[in-house]
C-alpha cells in the first residue's frame, strides 16, 4: 500500500533526523539540565519560552549564553529546565498542586496577574532578603505593589511589563486620536475608505478585559476595594463602567468597529488584518511593532505608528500593565536565594534587552541602548499612566465576566446596564465563595 | 464459509446438561476491578467528599456542608449553560453517528467494488482525530474568521455570495461549533462502525441477493437491524465524551460571544481553573454523571433483547 | 435497469460522497499544513493569505532537529501502546465475562463500570494528583500508564463485549463438548475471531492514549520522560512571541507515527476477515 509505506518512511526520517542533525549553535541549551552534571545542588526552573527554549534561535543562543555564565558564577550548581504550557490557568492550579504536594519547581515563572493568588495560597518564599533597597526602590511604583505582600515583604521580581496602544495608518488616519469620540470619527472615516474599521479584542480572552480595562481606569474607576471586594457596580463606578462599555457598543452599533470584534480573542489577528491591509486602527500591545516590522513590506510599515489609547477626554488617559515575573516557591533558603539570583543576573536587565521587552526600572532604560530608540522611548512615556490589573483573587472571575458581559453587548443581545448588573452579581458571589 | 455458520449447526442441547454450572466470574472481571479500583476509584470517590466541602485549589475549608451542592445547583446561569450543552450534544452526537455509519458504508462499499481513494478518506477522517486539539482550533478559527480574508468568507465572496457571521452571531455560532467538533470526533464512530459492519455475516447479503433485495432494502433489513447494538453502544459512548468535551470550543470560541456556546465542561473548566471552586467543580461533574447516565439508560433501553444472556 | 447499471449508479455516488468526505476533512488540514510552510515573517498573515509567498521547510528540520521531539515522540508512543495493550489484557476477560456469563447485576455493573468514565476526567485530575503524589507516582511512566488504562478500559470493555456478542455462542459450546474449558474456548475461539474488534479497540485506545494531555500535564514533569501531547506545547510560545508555525509543524509530525499504526491495524481487521473465510 502506497501511504503505508510512505509514511514508514517519513517516520523513519523523523527518527533518523532527529538524531543525526547535530545541535545548532555552542551555547544553545539541549539537555534538562544547565551546569556540571555532577553539581551537587540542584534548583529547578520552571520557564516559558522567555528562556533558552525560544523558537527564534538567536534569542534562545541568547539565553543559553546567559544561563551557563549564571551557573558558570555559582559552582556547586546545575539549574534543572522545565517548560510550561501556554494555558495560564491549567499552569497555576498545578503550580498550586504540585506546591502542596511538595513537587513544585523551586524556581518558576510566574504570570503577574497571577502573583496576588500565589500570594494568598502562601506558596511564595520572600525575596527581600536577597534583593538590595535601592534596587527595590527602582522599580515603578505599580510593579512594586504587585510585589509585596501584605507584611511588606516582596514575593517575587517583576522584570518586564507591557501595555496597550493605539495603532495606526498614518496614510488613511493622519491625526492620532486623542478621546473615544476621536476614535469614533476615524474609525468611520477609515469605513468609507472601505477599510473595516477599528479592531479589538471583544472575545473570551483575557485581553479583552485587559485591552478594555483602560477605558474605565481612564475615568478613575475602580474594579476592586482594598479589601479585594468587587466595586464596579456600584454607585460611581457603575456609571463609569457603563459609560466605558457604551463606548465599545457605539463603535460596533456606529459601524466604527465590524461586528467580528466579539469573536477577536487573539492580538495575531490584528497583524493579519494590518498585512492584509483590511484596518487602519487597533488596539494592540506594544511588542506588536516589533510583529508589525517583519510582517509588513518596508513602504507600508513605514505607514504605521501608535499612539497612547484614547480616554474620554484627552486628559484621562490610561492603559493595561502586565508582564512577568520570577518567584520561588522551594523552602529551602539556598535555593530561594539561587533563585533570587537568576532573577537578578538573567531577567532583570539582560533579558530585557535581549527580547526588547519593557524593563519595570526606570534606570535600565538608559542603561540599554536598545530602548533608546523614539518608540521604545514612546512606550515607557505611556507608561506613566500604566495601571496594572487588581491584585485581588477574585480578578480572574471579575474577568471571565467582562468577557461574557463584553459578548452579549458587542452582539446586541443585552442592554448595556442589565448585562453589567449580571456582571457584577456574578463577581460578588465568586467573591463570597472564595 | 465462515466458521460461525459452519457450527451453529451442533445441536445446542447436547452441550447444556453437564457443561452449564455457574461459571465463577469473579476470575475474570478481577484484572479490571484491579486496575480501577487501584488508580482510579479513589479519585473518584474523592471527587463525592469534595462535593460536600468548600475546598478550593487556594486551600481552605476542608469541612464538610452541604451548601456548595444547593449553591452550586441555583446559580443562575446554570439552565442556560444545560440547555447550549444539550443543544451541543444532540447536534454532535447524531451528525458523527450518522457521518460515521456513512463513510464506513461507503467505504466497505468502495473496498468491495475496488473503487479508488477510500484509503485516503478514511485515513483523512483519521487524521483529523488525531491532529492535537489546540491545532484543531487554530484551524477552525481562520476558516470561520470573519475578516474580508477569512477562510471561508473568502470562498463565498469569490462565488458571490455574502459573508457569514460564523462566530459573532449568538444564534449561527453552535452551529460553527458542532461543525468543528464533528470534523474532529467522527473518525471515532467510523472505525467502530467499520469494525462492526466487517463483522456483518456476509451469508446474510448473499442471501438477501437470492431473494432480489435491492441496495436500500439491504440497507434497511440486513445491515441496519445487525448494526443497532454497535449504533447504540457507539452512540452511549461519543455522547460521554461529548459531553466531556471542550477543548474544540475553548480554543474556537471560548464560550462566547457572551455564553452562547459554554457547554457544562467548559464551565466546570471555568468553574475549577478560574474560580479555583473545586468543590463546586465537583459537583458539577457529578451533575455530569448524573445526565450521562440517564441518557445512557435510555439508549440502553432500545438494546435487543437477550443481551442479557 | 440492469443490475449492472445499478452498480455504476452506485459507483458514481460512492464517488461523489467520498469527494465531499475528503473535502471536508482535508480542507482543514491544508491550512496547517500552509501555517506549518511559513517563516517567522509569515505567520502574522494568519488567515489572510493561504499558500505561502516563500514556503519553507525550515519548521519541519528545527523540530525534527531538536532533540527533545524524538523523545517526546517516543515517549508517547511507549505511553500509548504500553496502554493499549495493557488495556487490552484488563479488558477482554472482563468482555468475554459480560458476554457469556449469566450473573446477578450485569447491566448495572456495565453501567457501574461506564459511569466511571462519565465524571468529567477534568475534576478528577486534582484528586487523582494528590493520590498519584502520596503514593510516589508521579513522573513515572508506570504511573501514567496505568491511569491511562484506567481511562480507557470502561469504553474498551464496551467495545469488546459488543464484538464477543457477535460471535455465536453455539461455538463455545462446540468447543467445550471437544473439551476446551472456558480458557481455552476464550484463547482459541474468542480472541481470534474477534480481531477486527479487537483491532479497532487498540486502534481506539492507542489514539486516545496519544492524545492525553491532561493525565501527563499532571502527573509528569520531568521534560524527558514527557509525551509529545504535552511536548507539543513547548512550540506554542507566548503572545509576544508567536510561533504558531513551528506548532503546527509539530502537530502534522506528531500526527505520523498514530497513521502509521492505524493502517497498518486496519490490515490486521480485513486480513482477519479473510482469514476467517478461508478456514471456514
Amino acid at each position: 500500500m502506497m501511504t503505508r509505506s510512505a509514511c514508514r518512511l517519513s517516520l523513519a526520517a523523523v527518527l533518523a533526523a532527529s538524531v543525526a542533525l547535530p545541535a545548532m549553535a555552542q551555547n544553545t541549551i539541549t539537555g534538562d539540565t544547565v551546569g556540571p552534571a555532577n553539581a551537587p545542588k540542584t534548583l529547578t526552573f520552571r520557564m516559558t519560552t522567555d528562556g533558552p527554549r525560544n523558537n527564534d534561535p538567536d534569542v534562545a543562543e541568547g539565553y543559553g549564553k546567559l544561563f551557563r555564565e549564571y551557573v558558570a558564577r555559582h559552582p556547586g550548581w546545575k539549574v534543572e529546565l522545565q517548560m510550561m504550557s501556554g494555558d495560564i490557568g491549567q499552569e497555576q492550579a498545578r503550580m498550586l498542586e504540585q506546591a502542596k504536594s511538595g513537587n513544585a519547581p523551586d524556581c518558576a515563572a510566574v504570570d503577574s496577574f497571577v502573583l496576588p493568588l500565589f500570594k494568598k495560597a502562601g506558596v511564595l518564599q520572600s525575596f527581600s532578603p536577597y534583593f538590595k533597597k535601592e534596587e527595590i526602590e527602582q522599580l515603578f511604583p505599580f510593579i512594586r505593589e504587585g510585589i509585596t505582600g501584605t507584611d511588606g515583604q516582596i514575593y517575587a521580581w517583576w522584570w518586564s511589563t507591557d501595555l496597550r496602544v493605539l495603532y495606526r495608518n498614518k496614510k488613511v488616519i493622519a491625526e492620532a486620536p486623542q478621546t473615544w469620540d476621536d476614535t469614533r470619527k476615524a474609525a468611520l472615516a477609515s469605513v468609507k475608505e472601505g477599510m473595516e474599521g477599528i479592531l479589538f479584542n471583544g472575545g473570551r480572552f483575557e485581553g479583552t478585559t485587559f485591552d478594555w480595562l483602560a477605558n474605565f481606569w481612564a475615568q478613575g474607576g475602580k474594579l476592586v476595594d482594598d479589601a479585594g471586594k468587587p466595586i464596579f457596580g456600584e454607585g460611581e463606578n457603575r456609571a463609569k463602567f457603563i459609560k466605558a462599555v457604551n463606548y465599545y457598543r457605539d463603535l460596533v452599533e456606529s459601524g466604527a468597529a465590524p461586528k467580528r470584534v466579539a469573536t477577536i480573542g487573539n492580538y495575531d489577528d490584528f497583524n493579519a488584518a494590518a498585512a492584509a491591509g483590511t484596518t487602519a486602527l487597533f488596539v494592540g500591545g506594544n511588542w506588536q511593532l516589533a510583529q508589525l516590522k517583519s510582517t509588513l513590506e518596508a513602504e507600508d510599515f513605514a505607514n504605521w505608528t501608535f499612539s497612547m489609547l484614547p480616554g474620554p477626554t484627552g486628559a484621562e488617559r490610561s492603559t493595561g500593565t502586565g508582564g512577568w515575573t520570577v518567584a520561588s516557591l522551594s523552602k529551602d533558603p539556598a535555593k530561594v536565594e539561587m533563585c533570587a539570583n537568576l532573577a537578578r543576573e538573567i531577567y532583570m536587565g539582560p533579558a530585557n534587552a535581549l527580547q526588547e521587552q519593557l524593563p519595570t526600572r526606570a534606570d535600565l532604560y538608559d542603561k540599554y541602548p536598545v530602548f533608546a530608540t523614539e518608540a521604545n522611548k514612546a512606550f515607557a512615556a505611556a507608561l506613566k499612566v500604566g495601571q496594572a490589573r487588581p491584585g485581588a483573587p477574585v480578578y480572574p472571575e471579575i474577568s471571565n465576566q467582562i468577557q461574557i458581559m463584553m459578548g452579549k453587548v458587542l452582539t446586541g443581545s443585552q442592554p448595556t446596564e442589565a448585562a453589567v448588573d449580571d456582571a457584577f452579581k456574578a463577581s460578588m458571589d465568586a467573591f463570597k465563595r472564595l | 464459509m465462515p466458521p460461525a455458520i459452519a457450527s451453529s449447526a451442533v445441536p445446542r442441547a447436547a452441550a447444556l446438561p453437564n457443561r452449564r454450572q455457574r461459571p465463577r466470574v469473579a476470575p475474570w472481571l478481577m484484572p479490571l476491578i484491579l486496575v480501577l479500583g487501584l488508580f482510579y476509584l479513589y479519585p473518584v470517590l474523592d471527587v463525592f467528599r469534595l462535593a460536600l466541602t468548600r475546598a478550593t485549589l487556594l486551600g481552605g475549608d476542608e469541612g464538610y456542608t452541604v451548601s456548595t451542592l444547593t449553591q452550586t445547583l441555583a446559580r443562575p446561569e446554570l439552565p442556560g449553560i444545560l440547555g447550549v450543552t444539550a443543544l451541543f450534544t444532540l447536534a454532535s452526537v447524531f451528525s458523527q453517528q450518522l457521518l460515521g455509519l456513512a463513510i464506513a458504508l461507503v467505504v466497505v462499499r468502495g473496498e468491495k467494488r475496488r473503487l479508488f481513494g477510500t484509503t485516503i478518506v478514511r485515513t483523512t477522517a483519521l487524521i483529523a482525530w488525531v491532529v492535537p486539539g489546540i491545532a484543531g482550533g487554530i484551524i477552525w478559527k481562520m476558516l470561520f474568521n470573519e475578516a474580508p480574508f477569512g477562510g471561508l468568507n473568502s470562498i463565498l465572496r469569490l462565488m458571490g455570495a455574502a459573508p457569514v457571521q460564523w462566530l459573532s452571531d449568538p444564534d449561527l455560532v453552535m452551529w460553527s461549533v458542532v461543525i468543528s467538533n464533528v470534523w474532529r470526533g467522527t473518525a471515532f464512530s467510523m472505525v467502530v462502525m467499520y469494525a462492526a459492519l466487517k463483522a456483518i455475516d456476509p451469508v446474510l447479503y448473499e442471501a438477501a441477493a437470492v431473494d432480489g433485495a435491492s441496495a436500500p432494502q439491504r440497507l434497511m433489513h440486513v445491515t441496519l437491524p445487525q448494526l443497532r447494538s454497535a449504533i447504540l453502544v457507539n452512540m452511549i459512548l461519543i455522547t460521554i465524551q461529548t459531553l466531556n468535551t471542550f477543548d474544540a470550543i475553548i480554543s474556537l470560541t471560548g464560550g462566547g460571544p457572551g455564553r452562547s456556546t459554554e457547554v457544562l465542561s467548559l464551565y466546570t473548566f471555568n468553574v475549577v481553573f478560574r474560580n479555583y471552586d473545586l468543590a463546586g467543580g465537583a459537583v458539577l461533574s457529578i451533575l455530569m454523571l448524573v445526565i450521562s447516565l440517564g441518557l445512557a439508560l435510555v439508549y440502553a433501553a432500545f438494546l435487543p433483547k437477550g443481551e442479557d444472556r | 435497469m440492469s443490475a449492472k447499471t445499478r452498480e455504476r449508479i452506485g459507483d458514481l455516488f460512492s464517488y461523489l460522497f467520498m469527494l465531499a468526505t475528503f473535502v471536508f476533512f482535508a480542507w482543514p488540514l491544508l491550512w496547517l499544513l500552509s501555517l506549518a510552510l511559513r517563516t517567522r515573517k509569515e505567520v502574522f498573515l494568519g488567515v489572510s493569505r493561504f499558500i505561502p509567498k516563500a514556503p519553507t521547510l525550515e519548521n519541519f528540520a528545527m523540530i525534527l532537529s531538536s532533540d527533545k521531539f524524538a523523545g517526546y515522540l517516543w515517549n508517547a508512543l511507549k505511553l500509548s501502546c504500553l496502554s493499549a495493550l495493557g488495556c487490552l489484557i484488563v479488558a477482554l476477560p472482563a468482555a468475554y465475562a459480560f458476554s457469556r456469563f449469566r450473573f446477578r447485576g450485569k447491566g448495572a455493573w456495565m453501567m457501574a463500570l461506564l459511569s466511571v468514565q462519565m465524571i468529567s476526567p477534568l475534576v478528577i485530575m486534582v484528586p487523582l494528583y494528590r493520590y498519584m503524589a502520596s503514593i510516589g507516582l508521579t513522573d513515572s511512566h508506570f504511573g501514567a500508564t496505568m491511569v491511562y488504562i484506567a481511562l480507557a478500559v470502561p469504553m474498551v470493555t464496551w467495545i469488546l463485549k459488543g464484538t464477543i456478542d457477535g460471535i455465536p455462542a453455539a461455538l463455545d459450546e462446540a468447543a467445550m463438548i471437544d473439551g476446551c474449558n472456558r480458557l481455552g474456548v476464550f484463547l482459541r475461539v474468542v480472541l481470534p475471531l474477534s480481531t477486527p474488534g479487537i483491532a479497532s479497540a487498540f486502534i481506539i485506545s492507542v489514539i486516545g492514549g496519544w492524545s492525553q494531555f491532561l493525565v501527563p500535564f499532571l502527573l509528569i514533569t520531568k521534560e524527558s520522560l514527557t509525551p509529545i501531547g504535552v511536548g507539543i506545547f513547548q512550540y506554542a510560545g507566548t503572545q509576544n512571541d508567536s510561533s504558531i508555525q513551528l506548532l503546527a509543524a509539530a502537530c502534522l509530525v506528531s500526527v505520523v507515527p498514530a497513521i502509521v499504526a492505524f493502517l497498518a491495524l486496519q490490515r490486521l481487521i480485513l486480513g482477519a476477515l479473510t482469514a476467517g473465510a478461508v478456514k471456514g
